[in-house]
């Protein structure tokens, strides 16, 4: 520790105190630009219709009315429920259908297995906005317009996340495999029991990965959901009709409820995030 | 962890050699078959009729495991493609029956539609406009950071921050902070610009939060490419001299040169495939300005319903993301090895 002080020190030139204030400015510019909307987010759900049109930027008081009437917004429970409840449900069910898949392509051996595997590896080049109207033709002859199934229907399966635990269902190797079916068990309990949990990072990864990119789809939901109950929150909160009564207030305060709870979970998770990315 | 994993030698352990036989007779029915017959054994008639059904359980086996993607990826992506691609070449009526082939005559009614053209120059200067911003401030962003420091995690959090924001929370807030001439931003800056109210405005409106939307798994993904550098390599060229602004662009930036490219990669796909904050903050105006392909697109198949341009444009991208996406991953293969 002592030395590495040491030869900072020695390193550090006189002209280097001026870079240093620059690069802090910039620092800080750079960190007022990229948080003011969520600044703005925050401070304005506190603001009367007065305040808006006096463009202020801080609010006189701070009173919870805005968020009253936004909570109090005839669908704003359910869009919350479906939100929670679509994502939940792909994030179980695109993690099953994953592991499932992953593990038949690492530890089992069978004719076309290279075909197939090509074949749903293939469909990373396919981008989902380009079929949005066949799928949803698909969807709606399956009758599942305004369900849950409906929303979910196209993120059930990701062949990035399936190669991600392919390559972590591959570094445990077969030994374990061939361990556990000796002992008798089958490959269910062998995946439930020993699989999963030596791959638990990367099974936690694809269904948090799942968990946010449902929650946070917009598109989709918007195309596939006509009643407003059925709605999830992305798309209702665009529908909420409080911006267009002239409440943007309440409007804003819709959006702070919505966004804090990822930014609560996001400052959990952020060293997980970078610990994972930083290859060392 | 650990517990599991001795949990898991121990029963390996005391069963091999107890177990190993009696589970590789019931596993291994092919040869349970083969040293019965060889033993003599005569009582195995029925054997043979179990060991069938087992043996295509067996061979169904991986398909069983594979069968749920295999039919989520055919369902909700190959038979779309392909529908959408044959379609395209079809001529269908209001009802959706088809009527007749149609050759290339439904590309000559999209490329013969004015708003279709339009919509290829906004995308081009959306691109153009978004791709270079993005990739300067997520970089500028990054390298900012990319030392880390007793405080850094601040920075770090705030930079990182957008990604927890969502798309229609972004264009929501956006649509309010650039609402015209009267507005936050134009307070905060002094200025008087018209931002969503005019076309120019719109476009730089909807290409800054282009950046907001993808700001955060930038920067973070710049960030850790940075922090990943050899140590060695970076006191090395300290030692030699290298300071600041040499070393960063001499050492480092060329050094992280893969990261950048995938980032870049990104924001070409999302500039190319952008239309849900479009359809959230400008609604493709003011006057058309901002109604890119996929927005057109958007329009054409669930507004007004118009097949025959729907599929043969859903068929174009798909090429061309399919062409785009090949040639960038052969270009990474290569440069690899």
């Amino acid at each position: 520790m002592k030395n590495r002080k040491k030869r900072k020190r020695v390193i550090r030139r006189p002209v280097d105190t001026f870079k240093y204030i620059i690069r802090k400015v910039l620092l800080l510019l750079m960190a007022v630009i990229v948080t003011f909307p969520l600044f703005y987010m925050i401070v304005s759900s506190f603001f009367t219709p007065k305040e808006f049109s006096r463009l202020s930027i801080w609010p006189s008081s701070f009173v919870w009315a805005n968020y009253a009437k936004a909570l109090g917004h005839r669908h704003f429970g359910s869009y919350v429920l479906n939100s929670i409840g679509t994502s939940a449900l792909a994030a179980v069910i695109r993690t099953a259908v994953i592991v499932s898949a992953a593990f038949a392509f690492t530890h089992l051996r069978f004719k076309g297995k290279t075909v197939i595997l090509t074949a749903l590896i293939l469909t990373l080049f396919v981008p989902q906005e380009a079929i949005l109207y066949q799928n949803y033709r698909t969807v709606a002859s399956l009758g599942l317009i305004d369900t849950w199934a409906g929303i979910i229907s196209t993120s059930l399966f990701s062949a990035a996340q399936m190669l991600l635990l392919m390559g972590s269902f591959h570094a445990i190797g077969k030994e374990p495999y061939d361990a556990a079916r000796i002992d008798g068990a089958t490959d269910i309990r062998y995946i439930w029991n020993i699989l999963v949990p030596l791959s638990a990072p990367a099974v936690i990864t694809v269904m948090i990965q799942t968990l946010i990119t449902v929650f946070n789809s917009y598109l989709w939901p918007l195309l596939v959901t006509n009643r407003p109950a059925s709605r999830t929150i992305q798309v209702g909160i665009t529908m909420l009709g409080f911006a267009e009564s002239g409440d943007i207030g309440a409007q804003m305060a819709a959006l702070v409820i919505v966004t804090v709870p990822f930014l609560i979970v996001l400052a959990f998770t952020k060293k997980r995030i970078q610990t994972a990315l930083i290859r060392r | 962890m650990q517990e599991k994993e001795n949990k898991m030698k121990n029963i390996t352990y005391v069963n091999l050699t107890l177990a190993f036989e009696l589970s590789y007779i019931l596993f291994q029915n092919k040869e349970l078959n083969i040293s019965y017959a060889l033993t003599g054994s005569t009582k195995t008639i029925t054997v043979p009729h179990v060991t069938r059904a087992r043996r295509i359980l067996h061979t169904a086996k991986p398909y069983l495991f594979i069968a749920p993607a295999v039919l989520l990826a055919s369902v909700f992506c190959w038979i779309p493609a392909a529908k959408g691609f044959i379609e395209s070449f079809i001529t269908v009526n209001q009802a959706g029956s088809i009527v007749g082939f149609a050759g290339f005559s439904n590309y000559r009614i999209l490329f013969s539609d004015k708003a279709f053209l339009n919509s290829l120059k906004v995308t081009a200067v959306f691109v153009l406009l978004f791709v270079p911003l993005n990739t300067f401030l997520t970089l500028f962003a990054a390298s900012l950071t990319r030392r880390k420091s007793r405080l850094s995690f601040v920075p770090e959090y705030l930079f990182f921050s957008p990604v927890a924001v969502s798309l229609s929370a972004y264009s929501l807030l956006f649509r309010e902070i650039f609402r015209g001439k009267a507005s936050v931003i134009n307070r905060i800056l002094g200025i008087s610009a018209p931002w969503l109210t005019d076309p120019a405005g719109a476009m730089i409106t909807l290409a800054v939060l282009g950046v907001f939307l993808d700001f955060g798994i930038d920067y973070i993904l710049l960030m850790c490419a940075f922090r990943s550098l050899d140590k060695d390599v970076l006191d090395a060229a300290r030692v030699d001299g290298a300071g600041g602004r040499r070393l960063f662009f001499d050492i480092e930036l060329p050094m992280v040169r893969e990261t950048v490219l995938v980032t870049v990669f990104l924001a070409l796909k999302d500039a190319l495939l952008i239309s849900a904050p479009i359809i959230i903050l400008t609604e493709g105006g003011p006057f058309r300005s901002t109604e890119t392909i996929m927005f057109y697109y958007y329009v054409e198949a669930f507004r007004s319903g118009n097949r025959a341009v729907q599929n043969a444009l859903s068929s174009l991208v798909l090429t061309i993301a399919a062409t785009a996406m090949t040639v960038f991953h052969l270009s990474r293969r290569r440069k690899k090895s």
